[in-house]
């Protein structure tokens, strides 16, 4: 499956898989805390998918859980077909999981650190130079491959630990912020990555909160709020009625942009120094308006979204609940 | 299981502890202060005597191993209390911990890097034990005894000190727990057998009856020197009287996990002898030997003998001896049976149990997923 294709005219995820993650009704609580009170989610193999929430939300814990880190209350969870619970050394053989903070070994050298990994994954002692050799390729972190760690910036760092996830070649991928500390072609670095792996048909799941990268990311996307899961939808086919997006309109003429748009019936906030915003729905919508406006002779200087569909629809979604 | 695990483990935790640059300092630290020891013992030597001479070696190496020891326990919570939780902290354990590797590799593999560390410190002393068997008294079988089971008493440490870091979140807790428990091996069974003697003491009402040889009717005679007794006593003087005493037969096992008296009564005994020439080295028995020997005594100064005698006489019950018995049959033959039996195979059962369990908690806190997390612990 290539990237176009799944980005174009991909259907809603349908729930049995075979391979990748299925999580039905994962329960954990902690003391008093319930962290995750009904979660669903699904990751097709091929696809990468956005886990995406607000603090607190309890994407960690669901990360952990599906990581063979925590024993969910209940719930039935499958990594790449296997049981984290019962089946926990079958699912780490093909499971690799980065999580969003982390330390490395202070003392060990880049090259030193994959090579350790690879041993730990139980890669065979012949393949584990080569590996890591590669690894630190893709990474570009080969000048810095018999540096300690330490010396590493924290994006670079960030990298190291994403290669330590992929040491085995694992076909389901569990990261928790990958982009955070990363600069801008490092961000396009990695999505190139992740969009690759999926390609070749790992199940890659992100978590994250910076929602303008995911929008170019991910092909599917489940949001949480509250421990529960509260939507589950195909990027490219974001319901209607969340699909709702804000524009920012600027004008040479605001009393007249303001008129107009009383005229046509759309609702906007007070004029500000930034412009005025509208809500508007569809592509279409939006286009709709703006010849409207122009026909009404409103000098128009600026017409842009605010913001990505999917922090719309993150707000809108959570916005509900609390 | 895998050895090939552990192995990996262990390289890693090893490499990185050999790294940092203090490690080096406290190595060298580690040997100044055991060789100025070494020396003020052997200057302390200097004016003893002829019948100290052939044992010089002995003492000093004695002394060498007790500071070995002392040190040891010093250090060792040190390098195992923070391996765990410390990973814990800089956010390298779950990543471990999600890899192929079981918990019993890693708790085993971060066990042996540990040990491995304490065991380099050992190594270190080589040079200071052989300048004791240079001055002689100290044979291969000793060093081979002391040094496997110092080795033993270490792990034992190290594998307390794993665990407390697996179970507890935060190292500097684990750090001054494991020196806690150090302490309880050592000062602490020594109080508590002290505590439990004071417990054991018993009333008893002995009879005693002694011969009497002479009277105003009889007067010993006034020639003959020393006055020779005669062939039978006119009577016997008998009565009862009541002694307080003390049961370490019953208590003995509440010292014999003690790392000192472990180490002291597990090194070989080597008695005190002498020929025509005066106070030679201790020679090996002759095939068909029977211990003890005319020429040999108990009355040796090194530190890890004298223990070690001290620490059996603790087993044996009080004889409920007449004393009129005591008079004429006390003999060399009471004098050896008296030291009763070793204490130092229950003590290091004690801590090779100790050390066991220890290791088994530590794999059980380190297995994943994790039904419970500790109060205030980050899984990752």
């Amino acid at each position: 499956m290539t990237t176009t294709e799944s980005l174009m005219g991909a259907p809603a995820p349908t729930p049995p898989v075979s391979g990748g993650i299925d999580a039905r009704g994962v329960r954990r609580r902690f003391g008093s805390i319930e962290a995750i009170r009904g979660m669903d989610l699904a990751a097709h193999p091929g696809r990468v998918t956005a886990l995406v929430g607000p603090n607190g939300a309890g994407k960690t814990t669901l990360l952990l859980i599906l990581a063979t880190l925590l024993v969910p209350d209940e719930g039935t969870v499958r990594i790449a077909g296997y049981d984290p619970v019962t089946q926990p050394d079958d699912v780490r053989a093909r499971m690799g999981w980065s999580p969003d903070v982390f330390g490395l070994y202070e003392g060990l050298t880049s090259r030193e650190y994959l090579e350790f990994f690879a041993a730990a994954y139980r890669l065979p002692t012949g393949e584990r130079t080569a590996r890591a050799r590669e690894l630190l390729a893709l990474a570009r972190l080969e000048e810095y491959a018999d540096q300690p760690v330490h010396v590493l910036s924290r994006g670079q760092k960030q990298r190291l630990g994403l290669m330590r996830a992929l040491v085995h070649r694992p076909e389901v991928l569990l990261l928790d912020e990958p982009a955070a500390g990363l600069d801008p072609r490092s961000r396009v670095e990695l999505r190139e990555l992740l969009r690759g792996l999926a390609a070749d048909g790992a199940a890659v799941l992100v978590s994250s909160h910076v929602l303008s990268d995911l929008e170019e990311l991910a092909d599917d996307v489940v949001f949480v709020d509250h421990g529960h899961t509260v939507g589950h939808h195909s990027v490219s086919n974001l319901p209607r009625a969340v699909a709702l997006r804000q524009w920012r309109l600027r004008s040479l003429d605001e009393a007249a942009l303001v008129t107009a748009l009383a005229g046509l019936g759309v609702a906007h906030s007070p004029p500000g120094p930034a412009g005025i915003d509208v809500q508007v729905g569809l592509d279409t919508e939006a286009a709709g308006l703006l010849a409207a406006l122009v026909r009404a002779d409103v000098p128009v200087v600026s017409f842009q979204p605010v913001g990505g569909a999917l922090e719309q629809t993150f707000l809108e979604l959570t916005g509900e609940r609390s | 299981m895998t050895l090939d695990g552990v192995r990996t483990v262990a390289r890693q935790e090893f490499m990185q502890r050999i790294r940092k640059g203090r490690w080096r300092w406290l190595l060298v630290a580690w040997f100044v202060i055991l060789v100025v020891i070494t020396v003020l013992v052997r200057l302390a030597l200097r004016e003893a005597g002829p019948e100290v001479a052939p044992y010089r070696g002995s003492v000093m190496y004695g002394g060498l191993m007790f500071l070995v020891l002392s040190l040891s326990l010093l250090v060792v919570p040190a390098l195992a209390a923070q391996s765990i939780n410390g990973d814990r902290e800089r956010g390298v354990l779950a990543t471990l911990q999600v890899t192929r590797l079981s918990a019993v590799e890693i708790a085993l593999g971060k066990f042996a890097a540990a040990w491995g560390t304490t065991l380099i410190f050992l190594l270190l002393t080589a040079p200071l034990v052989a300048w004791c068997v240079v001055e002689g008294g100290v044979d291969a079988v000793s060093i081979a005894v002391v040094t496997v089971v110092m080795a033993t008493l270490l792990a034992t440490v190290c594998a307390v000190a794993l665990a407390l870091s697996a179970m507890l979140a935060r190292s500097t807790t684990s750090s001054v727990l494991s020196y806690l428990s150090v302490f309880a091996l050592t000062l602490g069974t020594l109080i508590a057998f002290g505590l439990a003697t004071a417990m054991t003491q018993e009333s008893v009402t002995r009879s005693y009856r002694h011969p009497v040889f002479y009277d105003e009717a009889h007067p010993p005679p006034l020639t003959g020197s020393p006055p020779e007794l005669p062939p039978t006593p006119l009577r016997f003087e008998e009565g009862i009287y009541v002694e307080t005493q003390s049961r370490t037969d019953r208590v003995w096992w509440l010292l014999a996990p003690n790392p000192f008296v472990v180490l002291a009564d597990a090194a070989p005994y080597r008695p005190r002898c002498y020929d025509q020439a005066g106070w030679t080295a201790y020679q090996p028995l002759a095939p068909g030997e029977v211990p003890p020997r005319p020429q040999c005594d108990d009355s040796g100064i090194d530190p890890l003998g004298s223990i070690g005698r001290g620490v059996r006489g603790l087993r044996k019950p009080p004889d409920n001896y007449d004393e009129s018995v005591r008079l004429r049959e006390y003999s060399q033959q009471d004098q050896d049976q008296g030291r009763g039996a070793p204490l130092w195979p229950t003590g290091l059962a004690i801590n090779l149990a100790l050390g066991a369990g220890a290791l088994v908690l530590a794999t059980r806190r380190l297995r994943t997923p994790a039904h419970t997390l500790p109060r205030g612990q980050r899984v990752a």
